[in-house]
């Protein structure tokens, strides 16, 4: 499968990238990592004029501690440059555990945080190539207007399935989102729409060019568990983030977000609730387990049947609440 | 009636540009057309065929090479944005003319069955020997875990990795 | 046991090990050739439709487009068996599954004629479609093939000895349906062919058509290539590149292959397709989905008295190797296990999915994994440890068991003592920590069918040997190597036999021009039958050599011994002291001091022509033999070849072809598993396979090759599978058909039996498939040993052992089908639900094929 025709603008600078995207709005897509786009674009699913490639922008690399100790890190920053950052790893676990689970290590060094924040939601009947699209008639996300996996609806239940974005929202992370009008900088759980349609909130001429990780967020204990069937390559069935911050044993502040079971990663807003001021026993990781089930709503969009994807949230949303309460 | 024939614009064409890519320490000039994938220049403008297309989907890792020492699927790259880049394939990984430890420990151990995946776990072992010149198994295992193989299991390939990084310290003890 | 070999049993590189480690060796879509084009095929949308009309011509028009191939370009149906020939290059008149070959376009680039492809308007009139066997089977109409009523294609119907007399004495009955799902090889290469025509000298027209491809059978090739083309068989040369794994998807003609041979034909120029990924997946000739319906008995004593078993096959929507499937699977019940009763009622049927055909282990493994676990649970029930049930009920060899099936060697009670022993069973079985345990299993393979399909009674394999004035030999064989180590082994074969080095021997493989007529890399046969081919050829050519030398050296030939290079009297100290195995040897004669490698180039020259003028020697170089031999004889040149004995041949019965070998493999593995079990995911942690090899000629490889067969079983044990809605097959690639990477991938341990089969080259047997059976109900048995639940349908995902184990605990149920698809309808009504369109207007993609523009309209506009 070759790839369609296209122009590619190859950008030095932000700026200059802004000022592509502004000209070529609507008929561009942006080249991070490309581990996401080059697949969909062989599989025909986008066929742009132009291809904006983000490779050459250099100052969208690297990972910045600020003396306030919050963190920023350029969207094009590499995945594993984030899962082997020793100071993200001290400070912000959860977030060097989630990158490190990404795909498999080749792909981690190509795949951007930018790219896996802003990467498209997957089903089985959308990321399929032009031909097998064809045999099923196309699909509501893609050139058709029929949901294959929730038949009569009018829309889109396609999965987010990055790995990154539960733990960034357990961090109440924020993006800088530069466009025509400059840079301006929302929280991360702002960004996503939970429609698997139009995913995320990000106009034609704008991209993400930096995540904020604020200092507040710093030093608490994260775990991120991922249901996947095999040990790599593959992305998360279901996905837990955890984070707690404790004080005398008891939890002093807690967030949990899901990811693969909904068309966007949601932060489970009462999990923090029902954990903060308690001692974490299996009980009470059991009932968290419990209310991130509840939040969680897959469909057949990928492997394993949406029941145990659920179920699957319920074990290792306990299993992260109580490893993380480990001292 | 000739029917008319529609015109190379029609068919979508986008204009070649010209490019130069660093492969192995060389240079070339090539024209590209801008969609081209750097896997579909090295085998097919280069004829540099050592990288192999295994899926269409980014998951396989035959097709591996070092950019810039950082193993990369040569699949998912488009070649115009390799430039200024250098890059390695497997056709230089050979060392003066003979089998770099690794490509002859492969053969000794049995980590080569069919071989159409063995260029690409060349390049990624090379890279992660470069940054762990001595690697745990779990290490390799999760090193390796990118390339799938279908005929070896894996196994033989560890007993072949270690091999090779005892032949180098021997290199390198007698060198001395 | 002979352990006195300079080259078998050696663990030995393969010889064209640096050509993969460097990326030198060429595979086939490495190849070109000038004025080479591509070739692209179009695939129906559609699991069963009727084609009305195809109108190629804009397509056509599209500069950059050769040529548009259709289905009237190339009418004459093929097969890989002779009883089914039922398909066509591209589809004649209906299309049969989602993917089948409807038009290739040909271009000047691969993407010109991605876009041709979608130029070409194919009008269908979809028919009903099956998908589901048992379904399918009840059909009265629109069947898949009108000449296969009930969409069968077809059933056998076996019985042997008595057994419901058996069943009658039995003790304990275990009776269940076990489900094997349908998986693939998914080997890493995907199937490419390049096809081109040589101009005719007297007449300028196409003369003769040299095919590369990655194939592990190209006589067949060749052979259909003949049928389709109609052209004679010597008019057409099949090349075999190296080929990146095949595992039995490359083991028969591949619609590509022909493809692009009728491509080259209409577009006059050389053609070359390479399958994608997802096209790998449609081609397919994998292991169908298997449903068995398994009863066995057993004495007390633990004795299997009887067994029946109902075997269904979702073969797919083409006969392939079906016939076949079906046969092993009911064949191969019989020569593991002394079975005095087995019925057996097998039914291969169609449906609309891509072909299913031979896959490693072909007919067996799915049988055997319910046999394995049906064992397993009448050992417990009969309270019997499980590796002792397999222990009561050996073959005594030499014997011909129930079915027919000829037993010489036999070493499947070393491979149990062995595996039990390594891996602590005695003393850990049972008493491992909670989720934890240990199950065994066994299984056993053919090396190579001992009735060929080609239902002739020509040698299954010929070899010929040449040998060169300076003692370099060239092995030519049209033994397929894909991966398994074919040339190696005969390199080997004839290097030993010949007593030369190793490095020495050039093998020339697979180029039906050059290389002298072999049936294939398929059903383990090419130790077996290309060894005992290559042994023959050797002992051929040897024997001219020896004569010649034995003149020279003034004794009978018989008393000469071949060996490191030198041709010695029997019981003579040759004058050579090897410093290491073939390294560097010193040869201290008369003064005369050489050094060098062995490469056959010392003692050349002046001292080469010295000792010729001496008078008798008491010994000889191999080279100067040689020399001797081509002075004498003149060219030197041996053959050899090899038919499967008339006893082992099989039984009379219908379907008896089936499942005779002149020689079984064996094994026995024993598979530590851990469970989680609020996931239900299974972990493998290590598994021993001891496998009955015969000998062991080369050890690195035989370990390769029992490694790679347990893992392959793994995967199909835990995580491969293709799931299928409406036709639509959802895993088209290697990211969703989750072959196992190296991190779930569990540390096994070989262990080699040597049980020296009588007829085997030198002992030796197959090492490549008898391993994949047993590894899935090993892992089985090994669930249920460590959370007390036995599954019966492959592959064990964590939502099945869940399940499994929440039905065993009576705990808060878990629906595996609840969400799924719950519009799905059994039988397929009208694809991808279009009935359903109401159309998006504009947004609406060009080619949903509701949407389809009125090509007479796009006609009149030209």
């Amino acid at each position: 499968m070759s790839l369609p025709q296209f122009k590619l603008l190859r950008p030095r600078a932000t700026d200059e990238a802004v000022s592509f995207l502004a000209k070529h709005a609507g008929n561009v897509r942006i080249l991070a990592g490309g581990t996401d786009l080059i697949p969909s674009m062989r599989q025909k699913l986008f066929e742009p004029e132009s291809v904006l490639d983000l490779r050459g922008i250099t100052e969208l690399r690297g990972i910045r501690p600020l003396a306030s100790g919050a963190v920023e890190i350029g969207a094009l920053t590499t995945l594993s440059a984030i899962e082997r950052s020793a100071y993200l790893r001290q400070h912000f676990p959860v977030l060097t555990e989630g990158a490190a689970t990404v795909a498999s290590p080749v792909l981690r060094n190509m795949g951007t945080i930018g790219g896996n924040i802003c990467l498209d939601t997957r089903c089985l009947w959308y990321n399929q190539s032009l031909t097998w699209r064809k045999g099923c008639g196309f699909c509501i996300k893609k050139d058709g207007n029929l949901c294959h996996v929730a038949p009569g609806g009018s829309k889109c239940w396609a999965a987010f399935s990055g790995d990154t974005p539960p733990a960034l929202l357990c961090l109440n992370a924020e993006v800088e989102i530069a466009g025509p009008n400059g840079a301006r900088r929302i929280a991360l759980r702002e960004f996503y729409t939970g429609d698997g349609e139009n995913y995320r909130k990000l106009e034609a001429n704008e991209l993400v060019t930096r995540v904020f990780l604020p200092e507040a967020s710093a030093d608490y204990r994260g775990i991120y568990r991922k249901l996947r069937v095999r040990g790599s390559i593959d992305y998360p069935l279901a996905g837990v983030a955890v984070v707690v911050k404790r004080l005398n044993g008891h939890v002093a502040d807690a967030r949990l977000a899901i990811t693969a079971v909904n068309p966007a990663p949601l932060l489970v807003q009462r999990a923090g609730e029902m954990l903060i001021g308690k001692i974490i026993d299996e009980a009470l990781a059991d009932a968290v387990g419990d209310l991130a089930a509840r939040t969680a709503k897959p469909l057949t969009t990928s492997a394993l049947t949406p029941e145990y994807r659920r179920e699957m949230i319920r074990v290792f949303t306990k299993r992260a609440v109580l490893a993380a309460a480990r001292p | 009636m000739v029917a008319a024939r529609s015109s190379p614009l029609e068919a979508g064409i986008v204009k070649k540009e010209l490019i130069e890519l660093k492969i192995n320490g060389r240079a070339h000039e090539l024209a590209v057309e801008p969609s081209a994938l750097l896997l579909d220049v090295l085998r097919q403008d280069l004829s540099l065929t050592g990288s192999k297309r295994g899926c269409d989907e980014s998951s396989c890792g035959a097709c591996t090479v070092l950019v810039d020492g950082v193993a990369m699927m040569s699949c998912t790259l488009l070649a115009a944005s390799c430039q200024e880049q250098d890059i390695t394939t497997v056709e230089g990984v050979s060392e003066h003319g003979s089998l770099a430890a690794i490509q002859k420990a492969y053969g000794d151990w049995g980590g080569a069955q069919c071989g159409f995946c063995t260029p690409g776990f060349m390049m990624t072992v090379k890279s992660l020997l470069a940054e762990n010149p001595n690697p745990s198994e779990a290490e390799v295992r999760s090193a390796l875990s990118g390339n799938l193989c279908r005929c070896t299991g894996y196994s033989q390939m560890y007993e072949a990795i270690k091999s090779a990084i005892e032949a180098e310290r021997q290199g390198l003890a007698a060198a001395k | 046991m002979n352990n006195n070999f300079s080259i078998i049993g050696k663990p030995t590189a393969m010889i064209d090990a640096a050509e993969k480690t460097t990326g030198a060796g060429k595979y086939t879509d490495d190849l070109s050739v000038p004025g080479m084009l591509a070739g692209k095929i179009l695939h129906s949308p559609y699991p069963h439709a009727r084609i009305k009309r195809i109108d190629t011509s804009r397509a056509e028009k599209l500069e950059g487009v050769v040529a548009v191939v259709v289905g009237k370009d190339a009418p004459n149906p093929y097969g890989i068996l002779p009883v089914g020939h039922d398909e066509h290059a591209l589809a004649f008149d209906k299309v049969r599954y989602v993917g089948d070959n409807v038009a290739c376009v040909v271009a000047v680039s691969e993407a010109i004629a991605e876009k041709a492809m979608e130029l070409v308007d194919v009008e269908y009139e979809v028919l009903p479609a099956y998908f589901d066997p048992e379904e399918s089977m009840k059909a009265q109409s629109d069947l898949i093939h009108d000449n296969k009523p009930g969409n069968l294609e077809k059933d056998y119907h076996h019985a042997f000895g008595d057994p419901d007399k058996g069943f009658a004495e039995a003790v304990h009955v275990a009776e269940a349906r076990f489900i094997a799902n349908e998986v693939t090889h998914a080997a890493m290469e995907p199937h490419s062919t390049l096809a081109s025509f040589e101009l005719d000298p007297h007449t300028g027209k196409l003369g003769r058509l040299t095919v590369w491809s990655s194939t592990q059978v190209p006589y067949y090739l060749q052979h259909k290539l003949s049928l389709v083309l109609e052209m004679p068989m010597s008019q057409i040369r099949v090349i075999k590149p190296l080929v990146g794994g095949g595992f039995g998807g490359k083991s028969e003609v591949i619609p590509l292959e022909i493809i692009a041979a009728v491509a080259a034909r209409k577009a006059q120029a050389p053609v070359k397709i390479t399958y994608t990924r997802e096209e790998v997946f449609w081609a397919h000739r994998g292991r169908p989905r298997t449903i068995i319906d398994l009863k066995t008995g057993i004495k007390s004593d633990g004795r299997i008295t009887s067994v029946k078993a109902r075997v269904v096959q979702d073969g797919g929507a083409y006969c392939s190797y079906g016939v076949v499937t079906i046969l092993y699977s009911g064949a191969l019940l019989g020569a593991l296990y002394d079975i005095p009763n087995i019925q057996y009622d097998g039914y291969r049927v169609l449906t609309n999915k891509p072909a299913c055909g031979a896959m490693r282990g072909h007919g067996t493994v799915n049988v055997r994994f319910a046999f394995e676990s049906q064992l397993d649970e009448l050992a417990a029930k009969a309270g019997i440890d499980s590796a002792e049930i397999r222990q009561r009920n050996l073959l005594m060899p030499p014997c011909i068991t129930v079915n027919g099936l000829r037993v010489q060697s036999y070493g499947l009670p070393e491979c149990i003592e062995k595996t039990v022993e390594r891996s602590g069973w005695k003393r850990r079985k049972g008493k491992l920590p909670k989720g934890r345990g240990l199950g065994i299993a066994c299984s056993h393979y053919v090396s190579g069918a001992a009735n060929s399909i080609i239902r002739s009674d020509m040698p299954h394999s010929t070899v010929n040997i040449k040998i060169d004035r300076d003692g370099g030999v060239v092995v030519y064989t049209g033994a397929s190597e894909i991966g398994q180590g074919s040339d190696t082994m005969t390199a080997q074969v004839a290097a030993e036999m010949l007593g030369c080095s190793l490095s020495r021997v050039r093998v020339i493989a697979a180029d039906t021009d050059l290389t002298p007529i072999d049936i294939g890399s398929y059903s383990s046969r090419v130790t077996f039958m290309a060894g005992n081919a290559t042994l023959r050829a050797a002992e051929d050519v040897k024997k001219r050599i020896a004569a010649a030398a034995a003149k020279k050296m003034n004794c009978p030939a018989e008393e000469l011994v071949f060996r490191d290079d030198l041709v010695f009297k029997k019981g003579s100290v040759p004058p050579v002291v090897k410093k290491d195995q073939a390294e560097e040897v010193e040869v201290t004669q008369a003064g005369a001091s050489v050094s060098g490698r062995v490469e056959g180039q010392i003692l050349r020259g002046s001292l080469q022509q010295k000792r010729k003028d001496e008078g008798p020697k008491e010994w000889m170089t191999f080279e100067e033999a040689v020399v001797a031999a081509i002075d004498f004889h003149g060219a030197l040149t041996g053959t050899g070849s090899y038919a499967p004995p008339q006893e082992a041949r099989g039984g009379k019965h219908k379907g008896a072809g089936v499942g005779p070998s002149p020689a079984y493999s064996y094994s026995a593995q024993v598979a530590e598993v851990s469970l989680d079990e609020e996931t239900g995911e299974v972990t493998v942690h290590k598994v021993w396979a001891a496998h009955d090899c015969g000998r062991a000629l080369n050890p690195v490889s035989v370990e390769g090759q029992i490694i790679g067969s347990v893992w392959m079983g793994m995967g199909q044990a835990l995580t491969e599978e293709m799931v299928w809605k409406d036709g639509m097959l959802m895993n088209p690639g290697m990211l969703e058909y989750r072959s196992p990477s190296s991190v779930e991938s569990p540390e096994i341990e070989p262990i080699i039996v040597e049980s020296i089969d009588p007829e085997g080259p030198f002992g030796a047997k197959e090492c490549s498939e008898g391993s994949l059976a047993a590894t899935i109900p090993a892992i089985a048995n090994a669930i249920y040993d460590a959370v007390g639940v036995r599954l019966h349908e492959s592959p064990f995902t964590p939502e099945r052992v869940l399940a499994a184990l929440r039905a065993k605990n009576n705990s808060k149920r878990l629906n595996l089908t609840e969400g799924v698809d719950p519009t799905a309808p059994a039988r397929f009504r009208e694809h991808g639900g279009s009935l359903c369109f109401k159309g998006k207007g504009p947004e609406r993609h060009a080619l949903d094929p509701a949407r389809r523009e009125a090509p007479a309209a796009a006609r009149g506009a030209d």
